[in-house]
């Protein structure tokens, strides 16, 4: 009686969790879709939530291209990590735009580089989407030229490519 | 005469211990602290299940194709099994949903710290990006709720303000 009790209560309690699970997945704006991106090597892993930030097209894969783009000095690099991460090191010449303090920094950014600059960011690799967030933040301040570049500082560190 | 009176004050402790854990109320206090930590713990896992995959994925235990599926469902076990220990419904299959998952959690983490994976363990928050909560610390919170679970599982007397005994 008893194992058929805890058999009972385990499927009508797993049950109706799993039923409430997906019922709240859809119905919620952070759900997130039912297989995520995982694989680092297909780019920045994502859970593919309703609001994902991430964006595959903005996407610099290739560590070599972003070495390019840097080298023609037409592009701003934006460093999307913390002030501490930033100041431990950074690629050189970047600019220090943490996301979570990009409402305090813009007018000043702005103010040095026109909404028409090409800008690069980047953060800590492929499993930070922060980079990501500063794009989109960049694209609702009127900038249109951004990319991402998904390898960050430790991809670009560990190529040997000049950092500060 | 020094072993008989050894085991005479045994004896006691162990009569004291039995009426300890036999005590209902320290049944239903076992019983809430975990539906109470349970349910607390589902909370940021709910309303943000996409930083629930990712810390899922930093354990680097599952395959791609289920990290979804566990951020989404787990969350929900979490928080029907806490309910169901605090209103007492079928406590006793909650206490084992329960202490399901804290075995599951006590694995992960050991695996994790005996190969030093660094990782973020997400309990009851998610961390700032780099933050890592001390393993050793984790797994030892995470046994002392598993005894909880099995003072929950193993108390066969009548429990106090349950709406089913789960007898």
């Amino acid at each position: 009686m008893r194992y058929k009790d805890m058999s009972k209560g385990l499927i009508i309690l797993l049950g109706l969790a799993v039923i409430a699970a997906f019922t709240a997945n859809f119905l919620l704006p952070k759900g997130i879709a039912l297989v995520g991106q995982w694989d680092e090597s297909q780019g920045v892993i994502t859970a593919r939530a309703k609001d994902d930030v991430v964006d595959d097209d903005l996407e610099i894969d290739d560590v070599e291209i972003a070495k390019q783009i840097y080298g023609s000095g037409e592009a701003v690099f934006v460093d999307a990590r913390s002030r501490e991460d930033y100041e431990e090191g950074h690629i050189k010449g970047a600019v220090s735009l943490p996301v979570g303090q990009f409402h305090d920094f813009i007018d000043a950014f702005k103010a040095q580089y026109s909404t028409a600059s090409t800008i690069v960011t980047y953060c800590s690799g492929r499993t930070c989407d922060d980079s990501h967030k500063l794009a989109r933040l960049f694209f609702e301040q009127g900038y249109t030229r951004v990319s991402v570049f998904i390898d960050g500082y430790p991809g670009w560190e560990a190529e040997g490519f000049p950092i500060e | 005469m020094a072993i008989r009176a050894g085991r005479q004050r045994a004896f006691r402790l162990n009569k004291r211990l039995k009426t300890f854990f036999e005590n209902s109320w320290t049944e239903l206090i076992a019983r809430w602290i975990l539906g109470i930590t349970f349910i607390y713990a589902s909370y940021h896992k709910i309303i943000s299940p996409g930083d629930f995959a990712k810390i899922i994925y930093g354990y680097d235990l599952l395959p791609d194709g289920l990290i979804n599926l566990i951020a989404i469902i787990l969350p929900f076990v979490e928080l029907f099994s806490g309910l169901a220990l605090i209103l007492g419904i079928y406590p006793l299959s909650a206490a084992l949903i329960v202490n399901g998952m804290l075995l599951t959690f006590i694995i992960a983490l050991s695996i994790n710290l005996v190969r030093g994976h660094e990782f973020d363990c997400g309990c009851f928050s998610f961390g700032e990006t780099g933050y890592t909560s001390s393993a050793v610390q984790l797994l030892v919170r995470d046994i002392m709720y598993f005894f909880l679970g099995l003072q929950v599982l193993f108390y066969d007397r009548c429990r106090r303000w349950c709406i089913s005994q789960g007898r």
